[in-house]
């Protein structure tokens, strides 16, 4: 009777012993990689209605962040500007702008115009703006030089251990109230000591817990 | 305790007593039925396939970004900023009542409902009403657009028909005209119809409300020959007599008397008195639950009561009271009661005050004015004053108009909200009257009952879309500002006079604020006009108090209309605890909310006594053939214990028709047995049982503590609820100790947690100020986003509501002797029994000794409730908010997660509350002040029977609490050391009558 099993049935054995275990490591690493936000969301940057340049208004004309984001310290959001507010100065300049048609007919209509979220965290996290700010952790911590950026882009993971890192360890991420949407601030020497500093008289000691910010 | 029966103890159901089956699966079982179990409406093969659908989306959604859009505003209004919920006063109005609130709006959507502390009739509570009002405005079932017979059209057309008949109308001096409205006490409103009156003065007037307080001001009226409002101080009278008056919860007035009556009956220390209150009542009423002394009665025995009780006061030397002769004879033991109680009310004369229910004749209401009038009340307990700008209800004149309706004398008939086909007496026959009339206009928020057989019908504006104002009782004004435009173009009832007036439409705006100009005259009117807007109420608008002058021959009066009492059983309406008369029959969570007493949801039942349902072989459930006075109904029974063996009782305000998606076809309309002769109750009716059983969802068996062979551990595990009387608690102040019987030294074989330092939340439930009105279940359910499930999960004891409201009885179940409330949060355990079963570490404590739930680490394995000893963890078996409408999810609160099935959820001691009072002390450099921060729970509370704080504050008033001598916590003996503790009750029992 003809064996049911060739000869190279042997090596299945070794395949078997060598292969599933580069397989398991294989798939949990890819889901490791591929599955990380630092591989799903960094880089996001989607099309806005309008092309909205910041390299061109904060890195090139200096506005701050809070001539449009302007609720950002009182809110726990940052506000998107209303179109009112890009009309304080483009009733003046680039007024025949093809770009602003959106922006032109928001006003005629009434309608506003629909921005497409960049940072956006899941629902059961709640992330309040007010008081990072106060503690003097500056806009660029989170979302990058927005100064050099021609479309918003995500920089940061926005993951709950990338959060922790700065909870468990702000000292770093600290800079002195004044300077919070300076972007292109370079931490002086005595950053360690300014932080050391805001801690105490702050008297921050940001939430760990899950209540933090889970609720 | 000596005051606690060993034989039956406390005890939640019938059948729990009896050890039914059914009982038994709720305490036994890990989840009362299986988890697998799908929702009804849809087969197993349908579930099967719609899983298998939503496993394979699954994949394929998660690979997908959600996009989300940012829509900022084109124009922004000045000093709003987006994600900064803002706050408004406004009033909502009931009848002739008028509730100041304060309402939370996110982004333009209110969407949390507050008492406003500066209101008299709320000062900072709530009611279930008032908190589930939100979902009225956002009801997607609500009329959109107003309607010609059932066609859509528009108010200009409306008011075109209306112009080409206005000029006839206006020639006759409006005869053929009629005008029903609902009972309002508005000033706008008064002026309007005043102005109408003129204008049409052969108008028939009518104002009908199905449930009101119409009898008690005919009462009144006899008494003293005037139309006068009672305001009553309970925070003035030691002793209460409240007769079939469900003054506590019931009432629409509840929440500022039980806030009174509470404020009273507050104890600091056994050297404090607390009121009395002595209750006769023919069904067990919440208040019932908290009287010292009950009394079951037939409610058609209440005037030979009171008339016994003015003998009883005559012969023990009350001046001012003329003895009656008292028709048939009272039982002994209730005449011996009834001396104890007179005794009683004439030691605290001017302190001791006489409630009667809106369901008693005038007569009795006359009769105990004159009571009142002779114990002192006037003036001290009980204020007097002017009925202004109301429109007060009349059943009679409903009568009047349908009668003239059949006969055709009347051919223009506006209604202004109400539901007068649902809800008139039977007898009316007002459907058929209707229909003879040939132009009748229904303004409601509802293409209602009436709405589809009127000839138009126009959507009315939600009081939170709309401007008005109202009177309160006592006189107070206050304007309804609205928080929204209204959603779907509604009209408000001001708007639809002034139209009707002259002839173009009008905004409600224009109109309050003409009324306004008159009552702010003098001053700056725009200044003092923000200023009411602002505070919610006008100062010092109340009127003022009078003593009305009573006629001697008050109760000789009532005496000459009452005859003997038949000994026959009766029916009693009453309005439902969740819906009132109907008119909150589409909002789910007063649905879904148990009944305090019964305990019932998405149902009302014909309450029998325990003895009657033995008598005629009937169990709960059974459904039963109820004839009264040649009409029949076929109704399922619920036994209540305390109900009075010959008292049958039913809830109005179910079976609808037209309510909506939530309310069309729940429970059974009790309004077909109603007419105008048995309005509120029938005598000579029968019970026929069928071979028919309904299931009832009813709760009181659910989530229940500590069942098995609860006997014979009563003797080693302490009581849940512990109480003492007052004699008792003077004797031996620190009663509640002596459950503690276990007194070996409890450890713990996990580390502890370092507790000293920063904030450390814990609450307080004052039992002896609880009345069980359910404010806080539903104040919860709004705050926390939390869903409604529906009968059929209700049923297998899958409810969702975070808080609940445990109603014990104690003593035989025959004559139960007390209905005890006990609200049972989350404990927030230090040692936390849930956390330690955990496989994912979901569920976890943080530094502030909250037990937090971490929704997007839950798998849903359950382990944590089953090992929870409170059962306070509630899990979506279902993602019963996916099918939420979009307009519903608009009263969501931002700042709490919405939940998905498969999820543990669960009390967060309002997380989201804490963390923005933490941001609010820090922004202002200080710490979280006491009081400042508060539970959506111990906001809504009208008796301030819940405190929250922080422990590590010594000054605080929850650790002062902690330290009082009546404060347990539940089942201390497994050392789960929670955050959560309760004060005992004090009960104030007369030594002469002896413990009840």
């Amino acid at each position: 009777m003809a064996q049911i099993f060739s000869e190279k049935a042997n090596r299945l054995a070794f395949y078997g012993a060598v292969g599933a275990p580069l397989s398991l490591v294989l798939v949990v690493g890819g889901f490791w990689y591929y599955g990380s936000p630092k591989y799903t969301d960094v880089g996001y940057m989607p099309r806005q209605p309008i092309p909205y340049s910041h390299r061109l208004h904060v890195g090139q004309l200096g506005l701050d962040c809070r001539y449009c984001h302007a609720s950002v310290e009182v809110s726990p959001v940052a506000n998107i500007p209303p179109s009112q507010v890009c009309m304080n100065c483009h009733k003046l300049i680039q007024r025949e702008s093809p770009k602003l048609e959106p922006l032109r007919e928001s006003l005629g209509t009434g309608m506003p115009i629909p921005w497409i979220r960049v940072h956006n965290l899941p629902d059961y996290a709640y992330f309040d703006h007010r008081p990072h700010l106060r503690a003097g952790v500056g806009c660029v911590e989170c979302h990058g030089r927005v100064d050099q950026m021609e479309e918003v882009v995500q920089v940061e993971p926005l993951s709950m251990s990338w959060c922790l890192d700065c909870h468990r360890n702000p000292a770093p991420h600290l800079r002195p109230p004044e300077e919070i949407t300076n972007l292109r601030w370079i931490p002086p020497e005595d950053q360690p000591e300014i932080a050391q500093r805001l801690i105490e008289e702050l008297a921050l000691h940001p939430p760990t817990d899950c209540t933090g910010c889970h609720r | 305790m000596s005051g606690r029966n060993r034989d039956f103890g406390y005890w939640r159901s019938l059948d729990q007593l009896a050890g039914e089956a059914s009982a038994r699966e709720f305490s036994e079982r890990e989840f009362p039925e299986n988890a697998w179990q799908p929702p009804e409406g849809l087969t197993r093969r349908e579930m099967l396939a719609l899983l298998g659908a939503s496993i394979s989306l699954a994949g394929l959604t998660a690979c997908r970004r959600p996009v989300e859009q940012i829509v900022p505003f084109v124009q922004a209004p000045e000093g709003f900023f987006p994600g900064v919920p803002e706050r408004y006063a406004t009033t909502m109005p009931f009848g002739l009542h008028a509730y100041g609130l304060l309402v939370e709006s996110n982004d333009g959507r209110p969407t949390k409902i507050e008492g406003n502390e500066l209101h008299p009739a709320t000062r900072g509570g709530t009611s279930a009403w008032m908190q589930a009002s939100i979902l009225g405005l956002y009801d997607p079932d609500r009329s959109r657009s107003p309607r010609r017979g059932t066609e859509r059209t528009t108010r200009d057309a409306f008011l075109a028909a209306w112009k080409e008949r206005a000029p006839a109308l206006r020639e006759r001096r409006g005869r053929g005209l009629a005008w029903l409205t609902e009972a309002f006490a508005s000033p706008t409103l008064a002026r309007l119809a005043a102005e109408l009156r003129t204008r049409f003065p052969e108008a028939l007037w009518v104002a009908y409300e199905p449930a009101s307080e119409e009898q008690l001001y005919r009462g009144v009226a006899l008494a003293t020959g005037r139309v006068l409002q009672p305001v009553f101080h309970l925070d003035r009278a030691d002793v209460v007599l409240a007769v079939e008056s469900d003054f506590l919860v019931g009432d629409p007035e509840a929440v500022r008397w039980a806030r009174d009556f509470a404020d009273r009956r507050r104890m600091r220390s056994p050297q404090d008195t607390p009121n009395r209150l002595y209750v006769v009542e023919s069904t067990y009423s919440a208040t019932g639950a908290s009287a010292d002394h009950r009394l079951p009665m037939r409610r058609g025995e209440m005037g030979v009561f009171l008339l016994a009780l003015a003998a009883e006061l005559a012969a023990q030397g009350a001046s001012g009271v003329v003895p009656a002769p008292v028709p048939g004879m009272l039982p002994e033991e209730t005449r011996r009661w009834i001396r104890a109680l007179a005794r009683d009310l004439l030691a605290r004369r001017g302190r001791a005050v006489i409630l009667v229910g809106p369901s008693l004749p005038p007569q009795v209401h006359a009769a105990a004015l004159a009571l009142n009038a002779a114990l002192g009340a006037m003036g001290t307990a009980l204020g007097w004053c002017e009925l202004r700008d109301a429109a007060l209800p009349e059943r009679g004149a409903l009568a009047t108009l349908a009668e003239a309706m059949h006969a055709g004398s009347v051919d223009t008939l506006v209604i202004l909200g109400g539901n007068p086909v649902y809800n008139a007496p039977a007898d009316l026959a007002f459907a058929e009257a209707l229909a003879k009339v040939e132009f009748s206009v229904h303004l409601s928020e509802r293409f209602d009952e009436t709405s589809q057989r009127t000839t138009w019908h126009l959507n009315r504006a939600h009081y939170l879309e709309a401007w008005g104002d109202a009177r309160a009782v006592g006189g107070h004004l206050s304007v309804t500002q609205p928080l929204i435009e209204p959603l779907f173009g509604g009209t408000t009832d001001a708007e639809l006079l002034a139209l009707l007036l002259r002839d173009e439409p009008a905004r409600g705006y224009e109109l309050v604020r003409e009324t306004w100009r008159g009552i702010l005259e003098g001053g700056d009117f725009e200044r003092r006009w923000q200023r009411v807007l602002h505070d919610g109420v006008l100062e010092d608008s109340a009127l003022p108090e009078i003593v009305p002058e009573v006629r001697g021959d008050t109760t000789l009066a009532l005496a000459r209309e009452l005859q003997a009492p038949s000994a026959g059983p009766e029916l009693v309406f009453t309005p439902s605890y969740a819906v009132w008369d109907g008119r909150f029959a589409n909002l789910a969570w007063l649905q879904e909310l148990p009944d305090p007493v019964t305990k019932l949801t998405w149902d009302n039942a014909a309450l029998v006594s325990p003895r009657t349902a033995a008598r005629l072989g009937l169990e709960t459930g059974r459904v039963v053939r109820l004839r009264a006075a040649g009409r029949e109904l076929q109704i399922p029974v619920f036994v209540l214990p305390g109900q009075h063996d010959q008292t049958v009782t039913v809830a109005l305000g179910y079976g609808r028709s037209a309510a909506g998606r939530v309310g069309n076809g729940v429970g059974v309309d009790a309004y077909a047995l109603r007419t105008l002769e048995g309005f509120d109750r029938i005598e000579g009716i029968e019970l026929e049982p069928t071979a028919q059983v309904r299931p009832l969802a009813s709760t009181q068996d659910h989530w229940q503590i500590d069942p098995l062979g609860a006997r014979e551990r009563d003797r080693r595990v302490a009581q849940l609820y512990r109480e003492a009387t007052l004699a008792e608690y003077r004797r031996d102040p620190g009663f509640v100790r002596h459950h503690d019987a276990l007194r070996i030294p409890l450890e713990s074989i996990y580390p502890d947690h370092d507790y000293s330092r920063g904030y450390q939340w814990g609450m307080v439930i004052d039992l002896g100020a609880c009345v069980g009105c359910n404010a806080c279940v539903v104040a919860c359910q709004s705050e926390n986003n939390i869903p409604v499930v529906g009968k059929e999960q209700v049923r297998r004891g899958r409810e969702m509501q975070w808080l609940r409201v445990d109603r014990y009885f104690a003593g035989e179940p025959e004559a139960p002797r007390r209905m005890l409330f006990q609200p049972i949060p989350c404990m927030h355990c230090e040692n936390a029994p849930c956390e330690q079963v955990c496989p994912v570490a979901a569920t976890v404590h943080d530094a502030e000794g909250l037990n937090g739930m971490v929704y997007n680490r839950c798998i849903g394995t359950r382990y944590c409730l089953n090992n929870c000893p409170y059962k306070v963890r509630r899990f979506n078996f279902f993602n019963f908010t996916k099918y939420t409408p979009e307009l519903l999810r608009m009263a969501n609160n931002p700042d709490v997660t919405v939940r998905s099935r498969g999820v543990m959820e669960k009390c967060t001691y309002c997380t989201q509350r804490i963390q923005e009072a933490k941001w609010r002390a820090k922004e202002e450099g200080r710490a979280i002040r006491d009081g400042e921060l508060q539970t959506a729970c111990q906001q809504a509370c009208p008796t301030r029977a819940i405190e929250f704080g922080n422990l590590n504050d010594p000054e605080s008033r929850v650790a002062l609490l902690k330290q009082h001598e009546r404060n347990y916590v539940l089942l201390e003996e497994m050392n789960n050391r929670p955050r959560t503790s309760y004060l005992a009750r004090v009960r104030n029992p007369n030594p002469e009558i002896g413990d009840a």
